[in-house]
């Protein structure tokens, strides 16, 4: 994962911004936790609300990939849809690991 | 600016992670930060830390964004806090809701580091330069709340000032602007500008360049030392690509005397009680480019009954037809010979009726101001 790029991108150094994906990877998956059990009992508000806040932190950090997936979750479900929400919830589930992989391996 | 001043930003966003990479930007650019997870919190802190700027996320459980800036405006002592929104691409469709309740400018997220420090250098800027113009805390709050309120002088407010006024703007950022100054008990001020652009940022100028009206047109500044003294301003807090054309004219009755500054802007009609109608051709620079500025200046004896007027170049090209302005001003010449009969403050709507009477819908704001020596 090009965490200089990242970085750059921000005008942080690349120590800087592990520690905020660092904390991205905290929140993010307890966010996620929270999402899954809102698609599990089709609590559509709350889906929103969770997709939302997974949108901003990744889109904030330029992790474009859990970005765009949580966009679609949530956009979804502001129209009642929570279609391939369980499936979204699998993928961004692997994104925010491989980061927490990548994170340690730098660390 | 005081370099050394500690410039506070209140960051305001339910999402962690938003407000971490914002403090660490921010701080690296020299600015403190302080933090708030939602509107309440975000509204006490404001009003105990005077923070110098908010940036304020919109989507926010509870109280969200723009209840937040309603509250904040409420209350005299943040009202003038500079707001500027963060806001998702597809959240943008808010933005002139966000607007109406005076909000600066918004960031859209996911925001670039240099975005939100450049968009924060100027409003802060903005900001510093119109309140380093007030002396006192209760002054500065009554300047920018009647900036906010009555941008534009009507001529009932100020009737021995003899002008009449006919302002539209397209949008409410609009670029056009005109003010009148009583600069003393026989000398007016009537300063009519067009700023580049028609953007949110582009209505914070106009309230800055209020302020700075009111600030240098004063007796002991000729009228081209409170242009160039305006100028220095805008030319440090604007950004690169905007500027402002302008015209100055400072009427003094007790010695019948009419001086026109003129910053790029077109010419002033003369409209003499008895004579032919002309142009005031004065060449000059536009206003916040440079800091080596030309101003042309003119002065003109007037009579009782002389007339000027002074617009913004919408009134001379018309829609449609691409006419630039110089084409339009032999329109705009016979146009004004026909005035001389219709009160000053009539005059300069039916002015606008005469050039502008086969047009339908505006392409660009129009500002005529009339004015009878």
């Amino acid at each position: 994962m090009d965490f200089k790029g990242l970085a750059d991108r921000l005008g942080l150094e690349k120590e800087e911004f592990i520690e905020l994906a660092e904390l991205f990877v905290e929140t993010g998956s307890s966010d996620l936790r929270q999402l899954q059990s809102a698609v599990e009992q089709g609590d559509v508000q709350e889906v929103v609300k969770k997709s939302h806040s997974i949108k901003g932190a990744s889109g904030n950090l330029g992790f474009t990939e859990i970005f765009g997936v949580a966009k679609d979750v949530e956009a979804n479900a502001r129209e009642d849809n929570l279609d391939g929400a369980v499936g979204a919830v699998v993928v961004i589930k692997e994104k925010i690991d491989q980061l927490a992989q990548a994170i340690n391996e730098k660390a | 600016m005081n370099d050394k001043q500690n410039l506070t930003i209140l960051l305001v966003d339910d999402e962690p992670v938003g407000v971490k990479v914002l403090e660490k930007t921010l701080q690296k650019e020299g600015y403190r930060t302080i933090s708030a997870d939602n509107g309440p919190l975000a509204r006490r802190l404001a009003s105990k830390k005077q923070p110098d700027l908010i940036l304020l996320d919109i989507m926010m459980p509870g109280e969200d964004g723009f209840e937040v800036v309603k509250l904040l405006k409420k209350d005299p002592s943040t009202a003038y806090i500079p707001v500027i929104f963060l806001t998702g691409k597809d959240e943008l469709a808010s933005k002139m809701m966000g607007f109406d309740l005076e909000a600066v400018d918004y960031i859209t997220k996911p925001f670039h580091g240099r975005e939100v420090v450049a968009r924060v250098r100027l409003h802060l800027k903005l900001s510093l330069a119109t309140n380093s113009l007030i002396e006192s805390q209760a002054a500065r709050l009554r300047q920018i709340q009647d900036a906010q309120t009555s941008m534009l002088v009507t001529p009932e407010d100020l009737p021995d000032a003899g002008f009449g006024v006919y302002y539209m703007a397209l949008l409410e950022a609009g670029g056009d602007f005109y003010d009148v100054l009583q600069i003393s008990d026989d000398i007016y001020g009537y300063f009519v500008a067009d700023v580049s652009g028609h953007d949110i940022a582009t209505s914070y100028i106009t309230s800055a360049v209020k302020a700075l009206l009111k600030q240098n047109c004063i007796p002991i500044y000729q009228p081209a030392e409170s242009m160039k003294m305006i100028n220095n301003v805008l030319k440090e807090i604007l950004p690169e690509d905007k500027y402002l054309t302008a015209c100055y004219a400072r009427l003094n009755r007790d010695k019948k005397c009419m001086t026109i500054v003129n910053g790029g802007h077109p010419p002033v009609v003369y409209l003499p009680k008895e004579g032919q109608t002309r142009l005031i051709e004065i060449k000059g620079d536009v206003l916040g480019i440079f800091s080596d500025v030309y101003f042309g200046v003119q002065d003109i004896r007037v009579t009782e009954g002389d007339r000027f007027y002074i617009y913004s170049d919408g009134l001379i090209e018309k829609p449609g037809q691409r006419k630039v302005w110089t084409e339009g001003l032999d329109d705009l010449l016979k146009a004004c010979s026909g005035l001389r009969e219709i009160p000053i403050r009539k005059s300069v709507e039916r002015l606008k009726d005469m050039l502008l009477e086969d047009t339908i819908g505006l392409e660009d704001d129009i500002v005529v101001l009339g004015i009878e020596a």
